[in-house]
């Protein structure tokens, strides 16, 4: 900025001592020759405002090498010889500058071969073909000091020359201009139309203004006074592009890093504030979908890359080196894309921010109603305990008791033996139900031996095949990771059995630290859901609770196979 | 004959006591845990000890581990022990390589006193007495992996679940009300048809049974 500052500063100095220059010089009138200067203090305005807006952009530069042009053609009209003839020989320079700026605009680069072609054209023109102009006639430098000798046929062949190669060059610049208004969007083309057309017209106004201003009735001076006015003008006509949104200024990482910090980020905020950064109000974020191949935009409609134009730029935002979206550009307007990829560096942060609230949110709601369930689940199971105590063992006893009763009336009947072994029997019969409940409550085996002996002892009891493979599993877990392990093999076989109509079932179950994995498969008729059974969704709400994981794989007559992973330790 | 009883429940320690000693066993200790248990054997040297599986001193199967040592140090010392709940992993390892003088009953057979006694008797003389549920489960689970069982006829079925039971040909006759001529047909015939070597000694069959079921 202060480099900025003091180049401004700089060229008004240069602009005040050419100007004071002039004020002996009666060539011409003083007003005409500070119009010289004054055309490049114009373009140094509007060259440092566009540096300043867009540091990576190249424009602003151009423009103020024009403003230094401008300052060195006006040498050629101080008293001073030496000066006179830098001035002399870089007279058509400005024009030159035109012609690249035209060129490079918006981007500050010469994205075409056709436009790097007329640009070095234009200086060639400019440059070489001036030297004749002032090789062979004398009087174009002070005391001839260019000059080699006078030959008026050279000089009228290189003016002609140079006429006639500026002609080329600005019919090459109004096609390239022409062609790309043609493929342009609207909103584009909204600004770049004044300005190629005042540029255009600007330049040809050069060879031009000679041949038409006298039989407009113009003096020489006039016709000179009004090509500087429309020269000076192009830096205004960029002005103008500017405000109508075509170079907008960009603002800093950082002050987008802070309107994230403070703004929440929806993803129509986000793009407008990428788009005032990068300068391109058709900044588009796209989101990549879970696995980071897809993309989808804010609304989640897919969007296919390859379907985004030629002048659509395309870079990754990745976090880590997970590509969590994209940004989509206009890729005429910001060159740079290392631009883009810092900016969606700092935007990563924000749409990761975002993404993760969301989550958040998600998991919070899943961990208030699993919690609900688990403890619905709970007055379930004892709910259910009751009622088995109640219905059956409760109803059992009070019949052992009434034949107790009669078996006291009985006093020396032949069949009391009898009776009394009914009532036995009986009461085996209770007891055994009794023995059901506990077990099924907590299973001896659990106790004793753990959680493999008691999954052994489940498929011992199974009615159809059933194959276990143990893996490493040796003791030492903690006590509910084998007690939900245990009742998630439980319910899992109970299910093939109930509902699965399976031929065959696999218990797999493998101790692989941290974790203990729980696999069981059927080929049963599939179609189970972890939602369907309030059996699967309780278990899965214990895993749940334990930070382990549950899926469950069941395709309409494929089978179900039920993975569960239980974090325990070591 | 004399018994050791490990059982930590205090009402049922008493109940079998009572139950033995009417049946004319003679209950040298009666104790509460497992490694009590393991020292009162070796202090009184018993022709039986009877005891639960869940014991302390870890309210596991400190019980379980307790027979198999006193089978281990004292081959002439029967044993028998009582569970609420039976698995066939445990029957397996009981057995181990020598299933004379062991039974695996389920506690509540205590109740039918006749029967109890009888198994008593047949154990402390070296039989084998396997609880007709556990002997059930066994074949059921056999059942999945050997087709040769799908091959015997009911009454076969039958023989081999007394058979595994630990029961005699003339238990086995009376219990299916059949000759005695009878039952060795049929159990010839279930060695044929599980490739089992022919074997006359009756603890030694039902080793082989049991390991058929269990492979």
């Amino acid at each position: 900025m202060v480099s900025l500052a003091l180049i401004g500063a700089f060229g008004v100095v240069v602009a005040g001592v050419e100007i004071a220059l002039f004020a002996g010089q009666d060539v011409a009138p003083w007003w005409l020759l500070a119009l010289f200067p004054a055309g490049g203090c114009v373009y140094l305005a509007a060259g440092l405002e566009a540096w300043r807006r867009r540091p990576s952009n190249r424009t602003g530069p151009i423009m103020v090498i024009g403003a230094l042009s401008w300052f060195v053609v006006a040498l050629a009209n101080t008293g001073t010889p030496a000066l006179v003839a830098v001035g002399v020989v870089l007279a058509t320079t400005p024009l030159a500058v035109v012609v690249w700026l035209l060129h490079a605009f918006p981007s500050g680069r010469l994205r075409s071969r056709t436009s790097r072609l007329t640009v070095v054209g234009s200086f060639v023109v400019s440059l070489v073909l001036e030297v004749p102009g002032y090789l062979f006639d004398p009087g174009a430098s002070p005391g001839g000091m260019l000059s080699v000798g006078h030959r008026g046929d050279l000089v009228s062949a290189g003016t002609w020359l140079q006429r006639g190669a500026g002609m080329v060059v600005m019919l090459m610049t109004a096609g390239v201009l022409a062609d790309r208004l043609r493929i342009a969007t609207p909103g584009q083309r909204k600004v770049l139309l004044p300005l190629y057309a005042y540029g255009i017209l600007a330049v040809l106004a050069m060879p031009l203004g000679p041949l038409l201003g006298p039989s407009a009735g113009l003096s020489v001076a006039q016709v000179v006074g009004l090509q500087i006015v429309l020269l000076a003008g192009v830096p205004v006509a960029f002005a103008a592009a500017m405000r109508r949104g075509g170079f907008a200024r960009t603002a800093e990482i950082q002050e987008l890093s802070a309107w994230l910090a403070s703004s929440a980020a929806t993803p129509e905020l986000l793009a407008d504030a990428l788009g005032r950064t990068l300068g391109d109000a058709s900044v588009q974020v796209v989101y990549a979908s879970r696995d980071g191949r897809a993309l989808v935009d804010g609304g989640g409609a897919p969007v296919e890359t390859s379907a985004l134009g030629e002048h659509r730029g395309l870079v990754d935002i990745e976090l880590g080196s997970r590509r969590i979206g994209a940004i989509v550009y206009d890729a005429t307007v910001i060159d740079d894309a290392e631009l883009v990829r810092a900016a969606g560096q700092v935007a990563a942060l924000a749409i990761d921010h975002d993404r993760l609230t969301a989550e958040l949110r998600a998991s919070h709601a899943d961990l208030q109603q699993s919690r609900t369930r688990l403890v619905e689940a709970g007055d379930r199971a004892r709910q259910r305990i009751a009622q088995d105590l109640h219905d059956g063992l409760q109803v059992e006893l009070v019949l052992l008791a009434l034949e107790a009763q009669h078996l006291g009336r009985m006093d020396g009947s032949a069949d009391l033996p009898d009776a009394a072994t009914r009532l036995r029997v009986g009461i085996d019969g209770a007891a055994r139900h009794l023995r059901e409940i506990v077990h099924a409550l907590m299973p001896a085996a659990l106790v004793e031996r753990g959680l493999t002996a008691a999954i052994e002892d489940l498929v011992d009891r199974m009615p159809l095949p059933t194959r276990l493979a143990v893996a490493e599993v040796n003791g030492h877990l903690p006590a509910a990771v084998e007690r939900t392990a245990y009742f998630v093999v439980a319910e899992a076989l109970a299910n093939a059995v109930k509902h699965a109509a399976a031929d065959k079932v696999t218990v797999t179950l493998e101790h692989v630290p941290p974790r203990l994995v729980i696999g069981v498969t059927d080929d049963g008729v599939g179609g189970a859901t972890q939602e369907g059974g309030v059996g699967l969704h309780g278990l899965a709400d214990r895993v749940d609770a334990l930070g382990g994981r549950f899926t469950i794989e069941s395709p309409a007559g494929g089978g179900t196979h039920l993975l569960v992973e239980l974090p325990c330790g070591s | 004959m004399r018994v050791v009883i490990g059982e930590d429940e205090a009402l049922l320690r008493t109940g079998l006591t009572h139950v033995m000693q009417a049946a004319g066993f003679d209950v040298v200790a009666a104790v509460g845990d497992a490694h009590e248990l393991v020292r009162s054997t070796e202090e009184h040297l018993p022709d039986i000890v009877v005891t639960d599986i869940r014991m302390p001193p870890d309210h596991k199967d400190a019980g379980l581990r307790a027979a198999m040592e006193i089978r281990r140090e004292h081959p002439g010392i029967a044993v028998l022990v009582l569970s609420q709940h039976l698995q066939r992993a445990y029957a397996v390892e009981l057995l181990g390589d020598r299933s004379s003088g062991v039974g695996y009953l389920l506690k509540q057979r205590i109740a039918d006193m006749d029967t109890f006694t009888d198994d008593l008797r047949r154990i402390a003389a070296g039989g084998t007495v396997l609880d007709p549920e556990v002997v059930n489960l066994m074949v059921a689970r056999a059942r999945g992996h050997h087709d040769a069982l799908d091959r015997l006829t009911p009454r076969q079925q039958q023989v081999l679940a007394l058979m595994s039971e630990g029961r005699t040909n003339a238990s086995i006759a009376r219990s299916l009300s059949i000759s005695e001529r009878a039952v060795v047909q049929h159990t010839s015939h279930i060695y044929d048809e599980l490739g089992l070597a022919v074997s006359d000694d009756d603890h030694r069959r039902v080793l082989a049974v049991i390991r058929y079921l269990s492979s």
